[in-house]
């Protein structure tokens, strides 16, 4: 089977927005009543509508992870990592609190390389769960490998990019996006994985140099200006105009050129994947994704200050209390802020699905005979740590 | 017979094949002469995709069956029904599990914000003593423990509650006007405190508030109701300096806080010590909340601190008319506290965090 023409491209994804409300909804409503509790299960639920909603040559793809197994991970993570990681980071802060500073020192430094050990484990661990839940043709991905060595040369690895000043992260971020997925399989087949880093050292570089430029041109532009209210307003200027503007578009600039690198050189036996998007694609992208908070904000604040007015909170004396009356007000006004900023996470998520798939390309041949059943373990637990340290947020 | 399409979970093949509710389970006509029967029990849904409905087979990863809809009323009725929400969910509806899970939501949130008020009581002060010694320590040297102030302070101490033997009352070098009770009975003193205090009355008054929160053991209620909150929010917090930071700025329960002041007038009314500097105390605060306007008033609402004017009435109201107090220590005393820091020739400086 051919992938990838110029009439029909391989990926294609087909949501509607307003077909994924209800779903974002009612995950919002049933985790809101059970204090959190329902988050795996709407996890589950957001993927499943996200994968089945992808079309991959003829058949869209389809996630069989389920809430339970996620549940399970997260108690497992909490448990068996967390809890011990936690003592450690309580002994060490007793222990400075009672001035053995050298022991906690010591202590601190290998705290730093369990947690290094940690995100590498984790990181590996998603990648192959989410692999291991996707089917394609009833064909799933995997890996046989426990993920343990890569979480050891995520310390080393992360250890040496940032020695050299940091000059070696695209070296670093490049030859651990190929360890992880080296290690992965679809079917029978292990992705390889080849991406090269000396192209992309010149937008680290830009990214890199535009910090110490924007210091050393304020500082001349202050001398030059011989101190005066108005030369320190321009560098002022200079500095944040460098820092909150430049600097977040060269990163952006150096993320893309990474991106397209790493799934430019990513192939399954015979099919060679491709991103196209450019730095435009994902600045529209996160300018979007911010939006969407301005949206919520906006429409938490109408029926705020709604309420506000209602409860006469616009001429309140000073001595009264504006809640003793009105303990249900507290409560609208919470809610009021919490739906809308709780909606905007899962529409992110959306947006960031249908990204990813509107720019990801294939091309190749595919024999469907030869695409066997993967023979990779299926864990019974899901990315309990991933999600336990908070990390999927990208 | 019916036209479906069928992965066999071994290969990534489709086939076109012929579906047959039969009693043992879902027959498929596979062509060439072969068949397969997935028992009905095996089945289970997956989702709508391309006008079908699609269902995999337990046992068989990757087994999928597609049903072209609509499907035929005997077909129908023995396939599994369409899941939305997760197993328990759709088993009882979406509206009375969230009324289910609301109510036993509450339960959870009344037990965790009740269980403190019956479990603290029961927790053995020498556990109590070691929480606390583990949570300040040596406070990094920042003890203002010179022999003089220190001793000054334990006898105005003694001098308001006779009977305060397991108490540890210290004096920070940190500047910030406050007083914590912690765990154990240990209660720290700021020196930001002891500059703004005009005479050991008013520190009298305030030792007296947090000699009330170490009695009616609210240190050990508001720790345990932090630690259920913080496991409900998910983020089980381990860190002491977290710990300690927020058993200083502890937030009791209003009531808690009365009961606090009550009984720090018992204490100077019994030691015969005068409340009205502390009512001054809490006019200089009020004058503060004054200042700020409607934001304090919000504000006393969210730290649950009774405002520093109602508290200064109540001290005031404490008085009796024309009784004769005695001070609550001598000036030598009050001067050996108050420079405790100054006289500390070792003591470190600085913020606590």
């Amino acid at each position: 089977m051919g992938v990838g023409n110029q009439d029909q491209t391989a990926f294609e994804f087909r949501g509607d927005w307003k077909e994924f409300f209800p779903i974002a909804a009612s995950n919002l409503l049933l985790t809101l009543v059970t204090l959190g509790v329902y988050r795996f299960w709407a996890t589950t639920r957001e993927r499943r509508y996200f994968w089945s909603q992808t079309r991959f040559i003829d058949d869209t793809l389809e996630w069989t992870g389920t809430g339970k197994e996620l549940f399970l991970g997260f108690l497992m993570a909490i448990v068996a990592l967390i809890v011990p990681v936690i003592g450690l980071q309580f002994l060490i802060q007793a222990l400075i609190l009672q001035g053995q500073t050298a022991l906690a020192g010591a202590l601190g430094v290998g705290f730093y390389f369990i947690i290094l050990f940690l995100v590498g484990f984790a990181t590996f661990r998603a990648l192959r769960y989410r692999l291991s839940r996707t089917h394609w043709h009833g064909i799933r991905g995997g890996s046989e490998d426990p993920g343990f060595r890569y979480g050891l040369s995520y310390i080393w690895k992360t250890l040496v990019g940032a020695l050299v000043l940091g000059l070696l992260i695209p070296w670093s971020m490049t030859s651990l996006w190929a360890d992880r997925w080296n290690q992965m399989s679809f079917g029978p087949h292990r992705f390889e994985s080849a991406p090269e880093w000396g192209g992309l050292m010149k937008r680290f570089l830009l990214l890199y140099l535009v910090p110490v430029a924007a210091v050393i041109l304020g500082i001349v532009t202050a001398v030059s200006s011989g101190g005066g209210p108005g030369g320190l307003g321009a560098v002022v200027g200079l500095l944040v105009i460098a820092f909150y503007v430049v600097l977040p578009l060269l990163a952006l600039g150096y993320y893309a050129a990474f991106f397209r690198e790493v799934v430019g050189t990513l192939s399954l036996t015979t099919i060679n994947f491709q991103f196209t998007a450019r730095t435009k694609e994902w600045f529209l992208l996160f300018l979007g994704n911010a939006g969407l908070y301005v949206l919520a904000l906006i429409a938490a604040l109408i029926p705020i200050s709604a309420l506000g007015l209602f409860s006469g909170l616009a001429d309140l004396q000073p001595g009264q209390d504006p809640f003793a009356q009105n303990p249900g007000l507290i409560a609208g006004m919470v809610l009021a802020l919490i739906i809308p900023m709780s909606l905007v996470g899962p529409f992110i998520r959306y947006r960031n699905w249908r990204f990813f798939i509107r720019n990801l390309e294939a091309t190749g041949v595919i024999d469907l005979d030869l695409l066997t059943q993967s023979q990779t373990k299926v864990g019974s637990h899901g990315e309990g740590l991933f999600d336990a340290l908070d990390m999927g947020a990208m | 017979m019916i036209p479906a399409w069928h992965y066999n979970g071994q290969t990534a093949t489709r086939y076109e094949v012929y579906a047959v509710a039969q009693e043992d389970g879902l027959y498929l006509d596979l062509g060439d002469g072969r068949s397969d029967v997935a028992p009905w029990g095996d089945l289970f849904w997956i989702d709508k995709r391309d006008g079908a409905s699609v269902f995999g087979r337990k046992g068989i990863d990757g087994w999928r069956v597609g049903i072209p809809l609509p499907m035929t009323d005997l077909l129908a009725r023995r396939l599994p029904p369409q899941s939305r929400y997760g197993g328990l969910v759709d088993k009882f509806g979406i509206w009375p599990a969230v009324a289910g899970f609301t109510a036993l939501s509450a339960a959870v949130v009344l037990v965790l914000w009740k269980a403190p008020d019956v479990v603290a009581p029961l927790v053995p002060m020498s556990w109590e003593q070691k929480m606390g010694d583990a949570m300040v320590g040596d406070l990094g040297g920042r003890i203002c423990d010179g022999a003089e102030g220190q001793k000054a302070l334990d006898a105005l101490v003694r001098r308001i509650d006779p009977k305060a033997s397991e108490l540890r009352v210290r004096i920070v070098n940190v500047d910030m006007v406050n007083a914590a009770a912690l765990p154990g009975g240990q209660i720290l003193i700021f020196r930001g405190l002891l500059q703004e205090a005009k005479n050991p009355d008013e520190l009298a008054g305030v030792l007296g508030h947090e000699i009330g929160h170490v009695r009616n053991r609210d240190v050990m209620q508001a720790l345990l109701r932090q630690m259920g909150l913080s496991l409900l929010l998910g983020g089980v917090g381990g860190d002491v300096g977290g710990a300690l930071n927020s058993a200083i700025s502890a937030s009791y329960s209003r009531a808690a806080e009365s009961r606090a002041d009550g009984y720090a007038i018992n204490l100077m009314r019994t030691a015969n010590v005068s409340p009205l500097p502390t009512a001054g105390f809490f006019d200089r605060l009020a004058e503060g909340e004054r200042k700020l306007g409607k934001g304090a008033v919000a504000m006393s609402y969210m730290s649950s601190h009774p405002l520093s004017d109602e508290r200064r009435k109540v001290f005031l109201a404490s008085a009796r008319k024309g009784a004769t107090y005695a001070p609550a220590v001598t000036p030598q005393q009050w001067r050996a506290i108050v420079d405790a820091c100054a006289n500390d020739p070792d003591v470190k400086e600085g913020d606590l965090f």
